[in-house]
C-alpha cells in the first residue's frame, strides 16, 4: 500500500513525487513512457502570473498566489541552477536565435549580456544538426542592433565519425559530449582558438553546449573573460533531457519508485474513493494500492486525453472531460479552443461534474496538462501550471 | 503480433526520436544511427523489399530501452529483431564462418555452461590463460578483455527433487533458473530456494533448457523457439494446476512473459500470466500478508541497479521495496542506465569497447557511492549486470536474494 500513486511521469507529476516523497510518503510513479520533458527545452514558462490569477477557472486562479509562487521557489531549491523569478521574466535565445520571453531558466540560457555588448561571436559547430547560423545571425542583429555579429564556425575532431558518415550531430550528441572529461578539455582548446577574436570584449554564443546541472562544465566557464551563452534547441532537447533525469534522480534519492513503459489499464472504485489501480504489466497484469492518486497524463499530447471525431474521453478513470463548444480555429498559429481541453476541479484539485460542481473522486488529484481551462501556447504558462499543482498535490499526499 | 497489428503498431510512431535520445548504444557509438531509424523508420522501406544498411541491425543490443520510453507504445525492439531475424536467413550463406561460429558459441550458453561444468577448475583455469583468451579473439571473435564469468559445480536444485503430491501444489513453485544460475552461480540457485522454502514453498525444478534469449540475440531464432516450446512442455502440468513459475534472472523472466504467449503450444496461455521474477512474487505474498516478516536487523547498505529487462516487464523494482523492508538496510536506486553488457553483447571483440562506454556513467556513479560511503556494495539481479558492474567498477555486485538470506538468518553474511 503506497501513500500516494501518481499516474504520468512527467513535470507536474514528477514534482508531485518529489514533494510527497520529501513529505516522507511513500510515493510511486506509473508512467507509459519517459513523459515530455526530452521534448522541451529544460526552460520553464510561467506566464503573465499576475494576469492569469484573476482569469476565471484557470488553475492559477484556482490554486492561488501562494501555491504558485511557493511552487516555483520549491522548484529554485531544489535546482538552483535555474535562475529567474515569478514575477520578473527572463530572456532566452530560440533555436533560431531570436530572444524570447521565459520563467525560470538554466543559468547558462541567460541572454542579459547581449544586451550589453558591442560584439557578438556566434559559435557554429560544422556538422549540427537543426543549427542554421546565417538565420540566427539575422535573427541576432535584428534583436541586438548594437552589436556586430562573427560568426566562427569550427570543427571537433571527437565528430570526425559523424563528418565521415555524412552524419548530421544532433545537439544532444553535442550536449553529451562536451559534458564529458575529454569534452572538457577540447572545449579549453576551443576557447583559447577565440584569442585572436579579442573575446574579452565579446559574448560568446555556444548553441549545443548545455551546462546545467554540470559542475565540471559550469567551473571551466567561471573562468573566463567573457560570458557564454546557450541556446534552446529543437526537441529532443538536452535542456529537457538533463531536468527529466535530475527530476528522476530528485525522485528516487528520496525513496520514490518510478515504474516506466506501462500504462494503467484500469483502476477500481469504492463509492467516491478510488483505493487501486492495474497496471498493464508484460505477460500479467501488476495492481497497486494507495491512498491518495494524481492524474498527471498529460492532455492530449500526453495520451491522458483521447479524442475522436465524436468524443473526448480522459483515459485512466474516465472522467468527463471539459469539451470547448468549437475545437478548432481555422488560423493555424491562432488560439485553438481545443487546448483548453482537460478535466474540471475544485480548489483541491479533485475532479468535479461540470453542470453540479460536486466532486467526483475525493481522493484523486488532477494536475499539469491534464487540467481544464488553460493554454499553454497562447498564455505561455506551461511549466508554471505543472509545478504549482504538481506542488500542491505533493503537499496534499 | 499479426501482420495487421503491426502495421497499426509501426504507424503509432510518431517519430518525436525520443527513444534514439534514451538509447544507450546510440548515445555512445555513431555508426548506429539508433532504434527509432533502424527500427519503425527503416521497416517502412523493408515493408517494400528494401533494405537499408542492414548491418547496422547488429548494434542494437536487444535492451529494451526504446520500448520503455516510447510513449505511443511502439515494439521497437521487437521491429529490430524480426528484420535482423529476416537479414540473418538471407545472410547465412554469405556471412563469415567466424562470425557464424561465434553465434553458435555465444547463443548456447548452454551448451558451453554444459561443458563448463564438468571440470570447472580446469575450463576456469584455462579460461584465466592470456592465450586462450587471444586465440578464442582470434578464432571467435570472442573479446579478450570482456569479463566472461567462471563456471561453478552446475547447479543441482532440491537435493533429491522430491515430487510434490497434487493436494500440496497450491503452496508449490516452479523454478526456472536460467543458464548464469545452472552453470555461473549456483549458490544464488540454492538461495533462491532457500527464501522461496522459508516462506513455507515446495519448489519445483524441472531441467530446463536454456530460455531462448541468447540464442535469439545471435541470430538463431529457430532454436530460440525450438528450447521455448521443450520449457513450455516441461511447465505445462504445472501450469495447468496453477503453479507459478519463478524466475531469478530478469532476462529468462521477461522471454517467459513476453515471448513463451506468442508459442502456439498447449501452456502459452497461462506461462504469462504465471511466470513471475522472484521478488514480484514476494512482493504479492507481502501484499497478502504471507511474506514471512521474521527479519533480523542488518547493517547493510546497497547501491542496486535496475536491469534493463527488469524495466522492461513494468513491474517497477520490487526487489527495492522489500529490502526496504529489512530493518537497518539501506538502498540507493542509482538508475544510471544500462551496464552495456547486454547478454552477449558485450563479449564480442568489436562490441566490447561500446559496452564499456555505455556502462561508464554507471561505473563512475558506483565507484562515487562507495568512495563518499553511500553504500558498501552493489546489488542487481541480473547475472551478466553484476559480472559487468564488478569489471567495470571493481565493486563487489550480488543478487539482492543474498540480502534476504542473511536477514532470514539463513546465511552467516551477505558479501
Amino acid at each position: 500500500m503506497w501513500d500516494g500513486i501518481i499516474i504520468g511521469g512527467g513535470l507536474a507529476g514528477l514534482l508531485a513525487g518529489i514533494r510527497a516523497a520529501e513529505r516522507g510518503k511513500k510515493v510511486l510513479i506509473v508512467s507509459e513512457g519517459v513523459g515530455s520533458l526530452t521534448y522541451s527545452s529544460g526552460v520553464i514558462d510561467l506566464g503573465d502570473a499576475e494576469r492569469l490569477m484573476n482569469q476565471k477557472s484557470h488553475p492559477y486562479a484556482l490554486l492561488g498566489e501562494r501555491v504558485v509562487r511557493s511552487a516555483a521557489e520549491y522548484f529554485q531549491t531544489l535546482f538552483p541552477d535555474y535562475w529567474g523569478n515569478w514575477r520578473e521574466p527572463q530572456f532566452v535565445l530560440t533555436p533560431l536565435g531570436s530572444p524570447r520571453k521565459a520563467g525560470l531558466i538554466p543559468r547558462g540560457l541567460n541572454t542579459q549580456a547581449l544586451s550589453e555588448t558591442h560584439k557578438i561571436i556566434l559559435m557554429a559547430l560544422e556538422g549540427m544538426k537543426d543549427f542554421f547560423p546565417e538565420v540566427a545571425k539575422s535573427n541576432l542583429l535584428k534583436a541586438y542592433p548594437q552589436a556586430e555579429v562573427v560568426l566562427h564556425p569550427f570543427r571537433v575532431e571527437a565528430f570526425e565519425a559523424w563528418y565521415t558518415l555524412g552524419k548530421p550531430i544532433t545537439g544532444m550528441d553535442c550536449g553529451k559530449y562536451w559534458r564529458t572529461a575529454s569534452g572538457i578539455e577540447t572545449l579549453k582548446g576551443v576557447w583559447k582558438s577565440l584569442d585572436s577574436f579579442e573575446p574579452d570584449k565579446a559574448v560568446v554564443i555556444f548553441p549545443g553546449l548545455t551546462s546545467v546541472f554540470s559542475q565540471p562544465l559550469r567551473e571551466v566557464q567561471s573562468n573566463l573573460p567573457f560570458s557564454v551563452i546557450e541556446m534552446t534547441a529543437f526537441p529532443p532537447s538536452d535542456g529537457g533531457y538533463y531536468l527529466y533525469r535530475g527530476l528522476v534522480q530528485k525522485f528516487k534519492a528520496l525513496g520514490g519508485e518510478l515504474l516506466v513503459g506501462s500504462g494503467v489499464k484500469k483502476v477500481e472504485l469504492k463509492g467516491k474513493q478510488c483505493h487501486k489501480i492495474i497496471v498493464n504489466s508484460k505477460g500479467k497484469d501488476s495492481e497497486f494500492s494507495a491512498r491518495v492518486f494524481v492524474l498527471a497524463t498529460g492532455g492530449i499530447f500526453g495520451g491522458g486525453i483521447e479524442v475522436t471525431l465524436e468524443a473526448a474521453k480522459e483515459m485512466v478513470f474516465g472522467l468527463p472531460p471539459f469539451v470547448p463548444s468549437g475545437w478548432t480555429n481555422s488560423e493555424f498559429l491562432g488560439e485553438q479552443p481545443y487546448a483548453r481541453m482537460g478535466v474540471e476541479t475544485d480548489n483541491q484539485l479533485r475532479p468535479i461534474d461540470s453542470a453540479s460542481k460536486e466532486v467526483l473522486l475525493e481522493n484523486v488529484r488532477i494536475i499539469g496538462r491534464m487540467l481544464a481551462h488553460w493554454d499553454p501556447w497562447v498564455e505561455r504558462c506551461g511549466g508554471g501550471v505543472s509545478l504549482a499543482s504538481g506542488w500542491f498535490a505533493g503537499e496534499q499526499v | 503480433m499479426n501482420k495487421l497489428d503491426s502495421v497499426k503498431n509501426l504507424d503509432a510512431c510518431i517519430k518525436c526520436s525520443a527513444c534514439t535520445s534514451q538509447c544507450p548504444v546510440a548515445m555512445v557509438q555513431p555508426l548506429f544511427s539508433g532504434p527509432k531509424s533502424v527500427g519503425p523508420d527503416a521497416e517502412r522501406f523493408r515493408l517494400e523489399g528494401i533494405d537499408i544498411d542492414p548491418k547496422c541491425l547488429s548494434y542494437c543490443s536487444n535492451c529494451k530501452t526504446c520500448e520503455v520510453t516510447c510513449p505511443s507504445g511502439v515494439k521497437i525492439t521487437e521491429i529490430i529483431l524480426r528484420a535482423r531475424e529476416k537479414a540473418s536467413l538471407a545472410a547465412q550463406k554469405s556471412g563469415t564462418t567466424r562470425l557464424q561460429v561465434r553465434d553458435l558459441v555465444l547463443g548456447r550458453a548452454e551448451y558451453l555452461g554444459r561443458l563448463g561444468t564438468i571440470w570447472p577448475g580446469l575450463t576456469n583455469g584455462l579460461l584465466k590463460v592470456y592465450l586462450v583468451r587471444v586465440l578464442m579473439e582470434k578464432i571467435l571473435g570472442i573479446s579478450r578483455r570482456a569479463p566472461l564469468p567462471p563456471y561453478q559445480a552446475k547447479f543441482k536444485g532440491i537435493r533429491n527433487n522430491k515430487l510434490v503430491p497434487n493436494h500440496r501444489l497450491s503452496k508449490a513453485v516452479v523454478f526456472f533458473p536460467g543458464c548464469f544460475i545452472n552453470y555461473n552461480d549456483s549458490l544464488t540457485g540454492q538461495a533462491v530456494i532457500k527464501v522461496l522454502e522459508h516462506n513455507g514453498y515446495d519448489v519445483i525444478m524441472p531441467n530446463f533448457h536454456c530460455c531462448g534469449v541468447p540464442l535469439q540475440a545471435n541470430g538463431k531464432f529457430n532454436e530460440a523457439r525450438g528450447n521455448a516450446k521443450k520449457n513450455l512442455a516441461l511447465m505445462n502440468p504445472y501450469l495447468q494446476s496453477g503453479v507459478p513459475v519463478i524466475t531469478g534472472c530478469t532476462s529468462c523472466g521477461l522471454a517467459l512473459k513476453e515471448e513463451y504467449p506468442n508459442l502456439e503450444v498447449s501452456g502459452s496461455e497461462l506461462i504469462g500470466r504465471q511466470a513471475y521474477d522472484l521478488f514480484e512474487f514476494l512482493w504479492e505474498l507481502q501484499e497478502g500478508g504471507g511474506l514471512k516478516q521474521d527479519f533480523q536487523e542488518i547493517p547493510v547498505s546497497l547501491g542496486y541497479h535496475a536491469p534493463c529487462h527488469l524495466k522492461a516487464q513494468g513491474i517497477g523494482t520490487p526487489s527495492v521495496r522489500l529490502l526496504r523492508l529489512i530493518p537497518g538496510v539501506r538502498v540507493s536506486d542509482l538508475d544510471t542506465g544500462c551496464c552495456g553488457l547486454s547478454g552477449s553483447y558485450g563479449y564480442k571483440q568489436e562490441k566490447y569497447d561500446i559496452a564499456r562506454q555505455i556502462g561508464e556513467p554507471l561505473f563512475q556513479r558506483v565507484q562515487e557511492g562507495v568512495r563518499i560511503g553511500e553504500f558498501q556494495s552493489m546489488a542487481t539481479e541480473c547475472g551478466g549486470c553484476q559480472v559487468q558492474i564488478e569489471h567495470g567498477s571493481g565493486i563487489a555486485t550480488k543478487h539482492p536474494v543474498w540480502v534476504f538470506m542473511q536477514a532470514y538468518g539463513l546465511s552467516p553474511e551477505f558479501l
